[in-house]
This record gives C-alpha cells, structure tokens and sequence, in this order.
C-alpha cells in the first residue's frame, strides 16, 4: 500500500508538467520555457531576486495597498526552488486562475442574466422542451433566449447561469461579473502564495521508484498548492 | 431539492429504449435520489461481456450539480479507483450541464470504457501498467470483467430458465435480464409491466 501511495503521488507530480502542456490549458504552454528556464538556474535566479529587494517582505506586509502574488515552484531532484513574483496583478491573475480552473466556468454577470430577450413560444410547431427541466414548452409560455438561440425556462436557466456562465447544451460563454474591482480591494494587502513541486524529465520510472523521498515531499507540497490555491 | 419531476421523467425516458442503449437506470430503494446504473462493457474492449453497475447519489443540487456516481461493480480501469470505484471523468465534476441526464452521463462512463485516459488517472497503478505494460493491463481489465462484471453461464441459465417457466419468451428474458444486470426481481417486474 506504501509503495502504491508513493507512485500515485509521483505520477501525480510528474504529470502535473503534462497537464499544463496537454488539458484545457493550452495557453499555458507558452509559459513552460519560461518555468523551465527558471528551473535550471533556479537558486541564482531566485536567489538575485531576494537579494535586489531585501526588504521586499517587510515592505509589502506593511504596505497593504501594495500586495503581491507568487508561485514558487520547487524541483524536488535538486532541491532547487523559483519564486514567480507579480505586483501588477490582472496577467498574473489569469494566470492563476487558467492554472486554477478546476471550478468550471465562473457565474454570468447580473447585467447579462436580465438582459435575456424573452420570446414566446408560438403555436407554429415549436415543439420542444427545456433542456433544464426536461418540460415540454407550453404554446403561448415564455421563455429566454440565449445569445446562442438556445432557450429555457427563465427560472431554470436564472439558476444555471449564477452557478456557472454557459449555456448547458452549447457551453457558450456569457460575460463574467466584471469583479476586478471587487476582487482588488478584497484581495488588498492579502498575500497568495502557491506552491508547486515537480520532477522534470519524462522518465517517471525513475522518478516513482529511485527518488522515494522526493517524490513524498512532492505529494505533500501538492497538497499545499490545494490549500494556497486562491478563491479564483 | 432534487427536481423530483425531471428525475421520474428521466426514469420514464432511460427506460424506455433500454433494448437499443443497454443502458438501464432503477431505483436502489424507495428514494429516488439512490439509483444504480447499468452499463454493459463495450465490444471490442477488455470490459466486453460484463454488465458494470454504477452507484449513483443525488444530492439536493441536481440537476444544477452533478449526480455523484461511482462503480458499484470493481473494474481495472486507468480512470477507475481499483479500491472504491470513484470515476475520474470531467462532465461530473467541473464539466456538468444541466442538459446532460443521468443516460447522457451513464453513456459517458461506457465511452471512458472505451477510451481510458491514462494521462490523467484516477488509479495510478492501473494507468502505469496501461503506459508501460499495455498487454498484462488488457489481460487484468479482462480477468477483472470475467471476475466481477459477469453472471456466471451456470447461474444466468437457471435464471433464464425460471422465468421461461412462468411463461415468458427466452429472447424476451434474456434481454431483459441482460438490462436489469441479471437482477431477478427487477427483470420479472419488467416483464410484468411490460
């Protein structure tokens, strides 16, 4: 059982790499030579870093109007670790939340809920049902149309559209609550940290069974990515 | 609250063309927000033969979340916990609809029977011995279906054997036992009301 923890924890780590490349995040592969080349020379990199702003930590912790996100990655072959640091945050934030986009699409905009055209349902064989409810429409009922043209019961598809923002048979994307704003002055002096452990190379033979211990610290720092992650 | 009325119409719908999906959705118990699910495992994969029954749980959410399904029957699959069943698939979690139905979903598990995603795994072992030992896995999944996932010859032939006798057509027994996942009762209710 031990040992069956310990490779689930390194394919785990080790495919964390290919599902940036691979899944949804295609975006994300343009940022992989970045971390990569971080990785190499990970403790100069980082270590330039600090020391170019020795007071970075004091600094910002009591400034609150100047918070600051970061992703350190850590190399659990050498040890190494790169601190990804951003003040200005809108890229940054994308960035973690196409990392983070594990909730699905986040809910509609008020604004484009109410905006909704509602179109009668004419006698002219508009047969059909609310994909929601699984209702047959009802000649001369009311229903709202999507941007898409896809239509459901106001009720039912008012609901949907605040848990997430897509139409359920096309997946359209509605506009988002425009939150920056909100999301900023929440955010304000909070400091997000993300912490993300993987082994690089493809031989994940190697890394599951020759580097045990690595790859317990890797499960475990897989787990503080989890707790860190941010409410995106 | 789970929407009662779109689940009994689901219900309704599943079980209607069972004969043409082979997929089949009962109650578990006087609830119906405890379902199971049968699926039959995919021709021309290990899983081929098997009937596979999945748990399925409703919660308050739904149809606005995901209904919560696991494998009920155990199953050697790279996105299959060997252990407890649980089913790595997106359309329950991050990926549901609305619009899905607890037969769109079902026929989406029969479609991760045929296309295991090894690269993102639910088992680890499982989708190790896929990558890396691709004949020992197809032997395993179908040593796990013979296992597991059939009625024995013996067993389904008394079973068949006893409903001819109340008078029912075999064709007409097989299929329906074959729907019910070779469950007696639920197959001669079936008939009963068929």
């Amino acid at each position: 059982m031990a040992s069956e923890s310990e490779s689930a924890a390194a394919a785990q780590a080790s495919s964390f790499m290919e599902n940036l490349m691979n899944s949804r995040n295609r975006d994300l592969s343009l940022f992989l030579p970045f971390i990569l080349a971080f990785t190499n020379n990970s403790i100069s990199s980082a270590s330039v870093q600090d020391s170019s702003n020795p007071d970075q930590e004091t600094g910002e912790s009591t400034t609150p109007s100047e918070f600051s996100d970061r992703i350190i990655l850590v190399n659990p072959l050498t040890q190494g670790m790169v601190v990804i640091e951003s003040r200005s945050s809108s890229s940054f934030d994308s960035l973690l939340s196409e990392l983070m986009s594990k909730e699905g699409q986040p809910p509609a905009s008020k604004a484009s809920i109410e905006a909704l055209p509602s179109v009668e349902i004419c006698e002219e064989g508009q047969k059909g049902e609310c994909a929601i409810c699984l209702d047959e429409w009802e000649i001369g009922g009311v229903v709202k149309e999507m941007p898409c043209k896809h239509r459901f019961h106001g009720d039912c598809v008012e609901k949907w559209l605040k848990i997430h923002g897509s139409c359920p048979i096309c997946r359209y994307k509605m506009p988002e609550e425009d939150g920056d704003l909100n999301n900023k002055s929440e955010n304000r002096g909070r400091r997000r940290e993300i912490w993300m452990s993987f082994s690089v190379g493809n031989d994940r033979r190697r890394s599951a069974e020759n580097h045990n211990n690595q790859t317990v610290s890797a499960n475990s720092s897989s787990e503080n990515e989890h707790d860190h992650a941010p409410e995106a | 609250m789970v929407d009662l009325a779109r689940v009994q119409k689901e219900l309704h719908e599943c079980n209607r063309d069972v004969q043409v999906s082979g997929i089949n959705v009962t109650l578990k118990g006087d609830s119906l927000t405890h379902l199971i699910g049968t699926i039959p495992g995919p021709i021309g994969t290990p899983y081929e033969g098997g009937t596979f029954k999945i748990d399925i749980t409703l919660t308050d959410g739904y149809p606005f979340e995901p209904p919560k399904m696991k494998f009920a029957t155990k199953v050697w699959h790279p996105n299959i916990s060997s252990q407890s069943g649980a089913i790595c698939l997106d359309i329950l979690k991050d990926q549901w609809s609305p619009a899905l139905t607890l037969k769109t979903a079902l026929l989406s598990i029969q479609a991760l029977l045929s296309a295991p995603e090894p690269d993102d795994p639910q088992d680890a072992v499982v989708a190790q011995q896929y990558l890396r030992d691709h004949q020992t896995f197809v032997g395993t999944a179908r040593y796990w279906t013979e296992t597991f996932a059939k009625t024995s010859t013996l067993a389904a032939d008394e079973k068949i054997q006893k409903l001819v006798e109340m008078g029912f057509p075999e064709a007409q027994v097989r299929s329906t036992l074959e729907a019910t996942g070779w469950d007696e009762n639920m197959a001669l209710e079936k008939l009963l009301s068929s």
